[in-house]
């Protein structure tokens, strides 16, 4: 760890710290429908959407009718997704040419798009077309985020309300959160990725002639061994900034290309990383502001921001330190060559790193990228160290709540917050209040219901394929290490994170097809029962304050909220993690390494 | 064939999920209608 490296990492929270404040108080004026500077462009646009579908604005819906309208919504997106993937062979915008993508595969990866995943069992630059690219994933990219969005203001104004059935218009507000925020940030945004070199154009790829001719060894089918000279590399190419900024604004992580933020026409240099990686914070940060907007408590709102920036420390301490010591098993190596540091690089554990990010902006970005439900990388997760790849891995599992995903993060806290505020109740011995709300059996069901419906699924599924030759064939480690490969593949799946630990190959029909069963239960069965405590809160009274209150703006709230989320998931995943990358780290130490 | 499998599959899922929102909201203190 260098002075460099931790004036990176304060450098970048400076920067979201900054932009919090005022990202979160505009998109508090856009979904309370205020006016804002940009009315005038997009209030016709608004309208004329309106007019066209039939919506009318100014339609309350209760939590079960926006519930419904988010459900068929996403099933329709979903339907359309695997449509333009099977049939983009007859499509145009294809210049490769490529063929219809196989069922499991479309299905998998329209359920990945719809739930705001963007898992990847494929390779993008040699399987979709340009058009699936843009009109089939991008356009998701807009429309999950926009629907995660809305869900937390919908869970907002379920706080901020009082005696009342409804909790907004779900069409109101996916139109204003693609129209008034994601629309216009991914339009500058896109422009200041092309100034930093990222590709966008409909050309066919480019054929270079290699400088020094490769010579390839592979088995072929028949198990004989055969040389071929490869002389020329194919540069992919296609329409990567508009994709690029939404990818990042909107916490979905899908890369145009296979080796995502990692691959230079995605993330060419150092600022555009910093860019990128802000952006994954961007909307989340703010909606902590947008919270303590909304539910007229300002303190409140950054009392959440500073338990989400305790634990996304804690996690970047951690990998940062991991990843910056030089991997034990390479003694007697020259560290000078594989790892120690030089004018160019601070050094460390650089397998899998580029070289252009080291190790600092490496650690931070898997940080950043699992704190959300972003899931781009700029690094392979599955040759950090093991209690560096475990940051990742565990943020997940806390239910990727610090800052989160685009909305997904802020609802996902606030059922945190109410299980907090119950918690805290239960120990003072007085009824739980959440800003004068009383917190009811009820509410403590759903969100209970929502806190053990992951760990459910994450380790019913990766149980299964622990033990089954079908799960287990496609590991390429074994060991504590394979276990870790699985575990994170579905932990990616249930928290709609997206990121891939790598090392398993899961573009077979049972992890294509559990994968995405996976991805929808995580999103769709979570968000409703988090809807019910939404519609539950917005139906009761608002209590004056009063001394025996739990108060909701302190450090000793924000401590405890940090507390209550460490142990819920600690005391759910920590068993897993011990038979992985802490067995793994402990049996590194003792030399040995798994294959 | 399979494309039927996979659009059939969708669709059970989310009538379940509407049906598990059912289920919620017909718990005690959860109906909004009253």
């Amino acid at each position: 760890m260098t002075p460099n490296g931790w004036l990176q990492i304060a450098v970048f929270f400076a920067l979201v710290l900054v932009a919090a404040k005022p990202m979160g108080l505009y998109m508090a004026r856009v979904y309370e429908r205020q006016k804002t500077l940009l009315d005038p462009v997009l209030g016709p646009i608004e309208r004329l959407l309106y007019r066209m579908t039939g919506v009318d604005p100014n339609a309350e819906m209760r939590w079960t009718e926006y519930g419904a309208a988010m459900l068929i919504f996403s099933l329709a997106t979903l339907l359309l997704t695997y449509a333009v993937e099977r049939l983009q062979g007859h499509l145009p915008l294809n210049p490769q040419h490529f063929a219809a993508v196989e069922p499991y595969l479309a299905w998998n990866t329209a359920a990945s798009f719809t739930t705001n995943t963007n898992w990847q069992s494929y390779v993008p630059e040699t399987t979709m077309s340009y058009l699936t690219q843009m009109f089939g994933l991008a356009t998701h990219n807009f429309w999950s985020a926009a629907v995660g969005m809305s869900l937390a203001i919908a869970f907002i104004r379920g706080i901020a309300r009082r005696e009342m059935k409804t909790l907004g218009n779900f069409w109101v507000d996916l139109t204003r959160g693609t129209l008034w925020v994601l629309l216009p940030i991914c339009l500058v945004y896109s422009l200041a990725l092309v100034s930093q070199g990222v590709v966008q154009n409909f050309k066919p790829y480019d054929t270079a002639a290699l400088l020094e001719k490769q010579s390839v060894t592979a088995t072929g089918a028949d198990g004989k061994p055969s040389t071929t000279l490869v002389t020329t590399q194919t540069i992919a190419q296609g329409p990567v900034a508009s994709q690029e900024a939404i990818k990042m604004l909107g916490t979905n992580g899908g890369g145009f290309f296979n080796a995502n933020s990692a691959h230079p026409f995605e993330n060419p240099t150092p600022l555009s990383n910093l860019m990128q990686m802000v952006s994954i914070f961007l909307i989340p940060a703010g909606l902590c502001v947008t919270l303590g907007k909304m539910v007229g408590s300002p303190k409140h709102g950054w009392a959440v921001f500073w338990a989400m920036s305790i634990l996304w420390f804690a996690g970047v301490l951690t990998c940062y330190w991991a990843e910056a010591q030089p991997n034990p098993l390479l003694h007697g190596v020259d560290q000078h060559v594989v790892s120690a540091g030089a004018a160019q690089s601070p050094g460390g554990n650089m397998e899998g790193k580029e070289v252009r990010f080291g190790v600092t902006n490496s650690a931070l970005f898997a940080t950043v990228t699992t704190d959300a439900s972003c899931g781009a990388v700029n690094a392979m997760h599955d040759s950090f160290m093991p209690l560096g790849g475990m940051v990742p891995l565990a943020n997940i599992l806390l239910g990727e709540i610090v800052f989160g995903g685009v909305g997904a993060g802020m609802y996902g806290m606030l059922v945190f917050v109410v299980v907090t505020v119950f918690i805290a109740g239960l120990m003072v011995g007085r009824t739980p209040e959440y800003l004068g709300k009383k917190i009811q059996a009820y509410d403590v069901q759903m969100a209970m219901l929502y806190l053990l419906i992951f760990p459910v699924i994450i380790l019913g599924f990766a149980a299964v394929s622990l033990l089954a030759p079908f799960g287990l064939s496609s590991l390429a480690n074994h060991g504590p290490h394979g276990l870790s490969e699985i575990l994170y593949a579905y932990t990616s799946a249930t928290g709609n994170n997206g990121s891939a630990f790598a090392g398993i190959n899961a573009n077979t029909h049972w992890f294509n097809s559990t994968l995405g069963i996976a991805m929808l239960s995580g999103r769709f069965l979570m968000m409703v029962p988090m809807l019910a405590v939404a519609g539950s809160l917005a139906m009761k009274k608002i209590a004056p304050p009063s001394v025996g209150m739990f108060p909701v703006t302190s450090t000793m709230f924000a401590l405890l909220l940090t507390g209550v989320i460490l142990i819920v998931g600690a005391l759910t995943f920590f068993p897993a993690l011990a038979l992985g990358p802490i067995l793994e780290h402990l049996l590194l130490r003792a030399g040995t390494s798994f294959s | 064939m399979l494309d039927l499998v996979f659009l059939a599959a969708s669709l059970v899922f989310f009538i379940i999920a509407l049906v598990y929102q059912h289920g919620c909201q017909s718990l005690k203190g959860g109906r909004d209608d009253a």
